[in-house]
């Protein structure tokens, strides 16, 4: 307990540090009719809402569209308060308002489990976390959390707008307010409609909204819905634009080469050959930019033009620094030091709780395993990209990105101008997954863009340098022990993990202004002098982010420890898909099915009675179990296996039916079950969870990148496997929708299903696999 | 050089002529027909799908002078406003997309198949629509398929 109020403290003192920085109106994210520029006609009425002349509603739009149906999603909620069909929603840009940050992907960062919710210690460290959140203001995509975020704020902006209009309408004919009703638009009076949003929009500006309040929930018609996605009529026919498909007046483009060797640099090379290429106008040196690898960029009239020259350029790489990286040696490191650490009770441990050492010791069976998972890409299907004019100052960028504020940050240290003088653009994403968290991509194309006069340029990286020069998600090796008592009950768990820390790795990038203070709150956290000498050095601080997944045990296992180690490899590292959940949920899973089989019990009814208490839990796991028939006779060369993980706030289980092709795993059928809180469009959830499974499915089988000299060795797809339709499982979906608040679901389906999967594989041959990927072995 | 693309001549830039340049990036920074994709390259992932002389084909390593006189049809012609193509449809009921920078060549892919078989089974459908997806839209893709091979067969 002492070591978390210790965190707290530190996330205090940031916080007090922040808000003598701003001056934003006590707790209120509404915003006010100026916060939105007016154009066309529109009425501001507060930081989301405008009503265009035709009384359309136009709001903010402060998330990017990257398949996870955001769009959707955010304009149903304002659709529902204000009375309006969907598509009566249009979307405008969100510009870069603190009001537009997201405060619960904050929250998802507070270090608790499930059984912590009522502790004073949560609500308090909840508390803070949320005021430090609004106060900083950062607006990313990412961790699951855009309904969560946008929950209460939307539907109070979309509510007080209402408010205000049939306030102006009641003014405006003279009638009492609780006369007049709303329906798509129109306001109503028992004498028939009146006026539409458009035409009481610039009174409604000027009218106080009073008392608002949200529907009750058995008010709502479009809330719970699976209406069909925005976005998808463009996805069918061509005409959705990504960034990739950004086209202005008399723009070129640029192809990129970095140093193979992460973290290396450039030497001489053959530019004026290159430039002497046909088409070809530019090459660039580019220096290593927010993380990036230090590269070459040859800028020429076309895509194909450039990518040829930049095929013809021969480059004295130079070797990094701090050696060249190999990622066996990396995993081999990693598993020394978690055994070390286990030993010697280090690392920081995110949960303590009895004596899990007293009780190993005195346990009837032990056991004691060690897991691992490899370094993964994300290897989004539209490769790095991003479009970028310096003309006359200003600079202006469009870019796929999760970090519309970051990228505005960069292109102003690059360009060497103040953040106000910058543009960004939001495409739509062609896939996230977390890389479009960095932006390595903006700062270099703003980069390019400086040496063109004025040109916009649109910076393409191949999908060779798209998988070789990623953040990749860390590889990791935990120990894991456990003991059971006679009975068979678990009454021990001891696990230390070590992989790199991510969000540190991650600040340095996009946050290079707040280095400094995660440094004092690195400090705050170790104010023992535990942390060792050498990672104290190096700004390691114990990492939320990397620990996930493990340390909020749901089992009620009554002496538990549960720690961590955050290296430094000098991989570079990254958010991806899931985070640390994305493996630990397979160490967890993995074991937890250890011990059920060590205790001679059945996997589901051993997970069961551990979820004591844990409500949620225990009901997703009954209905995957029941709907997949769990405990009924299947096929010859058939088997299950389950597994049960909460993350970004959902609860998911799954059971997988695995069959053997060829000596390997051929997954057959995927049975889900989430609660996440309520469900705003089920369409969407459902969908959600094919593609949670489908992601997850291809790093269980093949996801690894393998460094070696310093090089990624997987370089595009026949390297680097994806699932494919012939290889795709059945997957079915199961709701059981929650009344809290919309919790994660872009994420939350992806952990369970390597572990269910292995468990399954486990039930089928008796071979357990306890390393991701499990084609590797 | 002129093209053939979704029954119009067009004409490609001088830039974008050279015999030896990708049909996809012709499509794409000659003509600024974008719904054409690039995803590898190298013909592996199939989101640079179009039709040549109706077969489905990788655009991404299929060369200018490959195509002269024959008819390509992009994403942009595989239907219109007021006729979108059965697929199309079928896509939207299904609500396919996810990220959605795939599926024009999976559009493609699938639009090349059933023109040729119009009840494929799920094995025809592996083997024509090998184009990859990172979202996992596959489950729905081949249910928008039979869907809109159904329709077809009406």
């Amino acid at each position: 307990m002492k070591r978390r109020t210790l965190l707290l403290t530190g996330t205090g003192a940031l916080g007090a540090l922040v808000v003598g920085w701003g001056v934003m109106p006590p707790r209120s994210r509404l915003g006010d009719a100026h916060t939105l520029p007016a154009v066309d006609g529109q009425v501001g009425l507060n930081g989301w809402i405008k009503i265009a002349s035709d009384g359309a509603v136009v709001l903010a739009m402060n998330r990017s569209e990257m398949g996870q149906g955001v769009h959707t999603a955010l304009s149903q909620l304002v659709a529902e308060e204000l009375d309006v069909p969907l598509g009566r929603v249009r979307l405008t840009e969100a510009g870069h308002d603190a009001i537009y940050g997201n405060i619960a992907a904050f929250l998802g960062n507070v270090p608790f489990g499930p059984r912590d919710h009522e502790r004073a210690v949560f609500k308090f460290s909840t508390w803070i976390t949320a005021k430090v959140g609004r106060e900083l203001g950062l607006n990313l995509t990412g961790g699951s959390s855009s309904t969560a975020d946008a929950w209460d704020t939307l539907r109070l902006a979309a509510a007080t707008a209402r408010a205000q209009l049939l306030g102006a309408a009641a003014l405006k004919h003279r009638l009492p307010v609780d006369e007049l009703t709303v329906k798509d638009g129109t306001i109503h009076h028992a004498s028939g409609p009146l006026s539409h949003y458009g035409e009481l929009a610039a009174q409604a500006a000027l009218t106080p909204p009073g008392q608002v309040r949200l529907k009750d929930s058995k008010q709502w018609t479009q809330i719970g819905r699976a209406l069909p996605r925005a976005d998808l009529a463009a996805k069918v026919d061509g005409s959705a634009r990504f960034g990739l498909d950004v086209r202005q007046q008399g723009q070129v483009f640029a192809a990129i080469r970095h140093c193979p060797m992460l973290g290396g640099g450039i030497g001489p090379a053959n530019v004026d050959a290159v430039r002497a290429r046909p088409g070809v106008l530019r090459v660039v040196a580019l220096g290593p930019i927010a993380g990036s690898t230090a590269a070459y960029a040859v800028v020429a009239r076309t895509t194909w033009h450039a990518r040829e020259a930049a095929k013809a350029l021969e480059v004295d790489w130079q070797p990094p620094p701090n050696g060249r990286l190999d990622s066996k040696a990396i995993l081999a490191a990693l598993e020394a030091e978690a055994r070390r650490a286990h030993a010697a009770g280090d690392g920081f441990a995110f949960l303590k709780q009895g004596d899990a050492a007293g009780a190993l010791a005195g346990a009837a069976t032990k056991l004691e395993a060690v897991y691992s998972a490899p370094h993964l890409a994300h290897v989004t299907m539209e490769p790095m990209n991003c479009t970028a004019q310096v003309l006359d100052g200003h600079v202006t960028v469009w870019a796929p990105t999760q970090v519309p504020g970051f990228a505005r940050d960069v292109a102003a240290r690059v360009a060497g101008v103040a953040p106000d003088k910058v543009t960004v653009h939001v495409t739509y994403l062609g896939g996230g997954f977390g890389r479009r968290l960095d932006i390595d991509f903006v700062g270099q194309a703003v980069r390019v863009a400086l040496e063109m006069g004025g040109l916009p340029v649109q910076l393409v990286w191949s999908r060779e340098e798209d998988m070789t020069h990623d953040f990749y998600r860390p590889a990791e090796v935990s120990v894991l022990q456990a003991g059971l008592d006679a009975a068979g009950k678990p009454v021990a768990l001891a696990i230390t993990g070590a992989s790199d820390a991510i969000v540190p790795r991650w600040a340095e990038r996009v946050l290079p202004g707040l280095a400094p203070t995660l440094d004092l709150l690195n400090r705050n956290a170790f104010p023992d002098g535990r942390a060792p000498a050498a990672l104290l050095a190096r700004g390691d601080a114990p990492d939320k982010t990397a620990s996930e997944g493990l340390f909020e045990l749901p089992y009620a296992i009554p002496n538990a420890r549960v720690a961590h180690r955050p290296t430094h490899s000098g991989v570079p590292v990254g958010m991806w898909r899931g985070v640390g959940h994305s493996h630990h949920a397979f160490f967890k899973e993995g074991f937890i099915d250890e011990l059920a089989h060590a205790a001679k019990a059945d996997p589901v009814a051993f997970r069961f009675e551990l979820l004591e208490g844990l409500p949620r839990h225990q009901a997703v796991l009954k209905r995957a179990a029941e709907a997949a028939g769990w405990g009924q006779p299947l096929p010859e060369g058939l088997a299950r296996g389950v597994a049960v993980h909460e993350s970004f706030g959902s609860v998911v289980a799954q059971v997988v039916e695995v069959t053997k092709q060829d000596g390997r795993p051929r997954v057959k059928r995927v049975v889900c079950a989430i609660d996440c809180g309520i469900v705003v469009n089920p369409g969407i959830v459902v969908r959600q969870m094919e593609s949670c499974i489908v992601f997850g499915l291809t790093a269980a089988l093949w996801g690894r990148i393998d460094i070696v000299d310093g090089e990624v060795q997987q370089k595009s797809f026949p390297d680097h496997p994806l699932m494919t339709m012939a290889q795709c499982p059945v997957i079915e979906t199961h709701l059981l929708p929650g009344d809290g608040p919309p919790t994660g679901v872009g994420e939350p389906g992806l952990p369970p299903v390597a572990p269910a999967l292995a468990n399954a594989w486990f039930a089928l041959t008796g071979d357990r696999k306890r390393k991701l990927p499990l084609m590797s072995q | 050089m002129e093209l053939k693309v979704n029954g119009q001549a067009m004409t490609l830039p001088e830039i974008a002529s050279d015999p030896a340049m990708p049909l996809l990036w012709a499509l794409r920074d000659g003509l600024h027909l974008t719904g054409t994709k690039f995803g590898c390259g190298i013909a592996a992932c199939g989101a640079c799908t179009v039709h040549v002389d109706g077969q489905a084909t990788r655009s991404c390593v299929t060369p200018l002078e490959a195509c002269r006189g024959k008819a390509i049809t992009t994403i942009e012609g595989l239907g219109s406003p007021d006729h979108p193509h059965a697929l199309q449809l079928a896509w939207l009921a299904e609500q396919v997309p996810q990220c959605g920078y795939c599926q024009s060549g999976m559009l493609m892919a699938a639009a090349a198949l059933l023109a040729k078989n119009k009840n494929p089974s799920d094995a025809d459908i592996d083997a024509a629509v090998s184009n990859l997806c990172r979202c996992g839209t596959y489950p729905r893709v081949r249910a928008a398929i039979k869907q809109a091979a159904g329709g077809l067969k009406k």
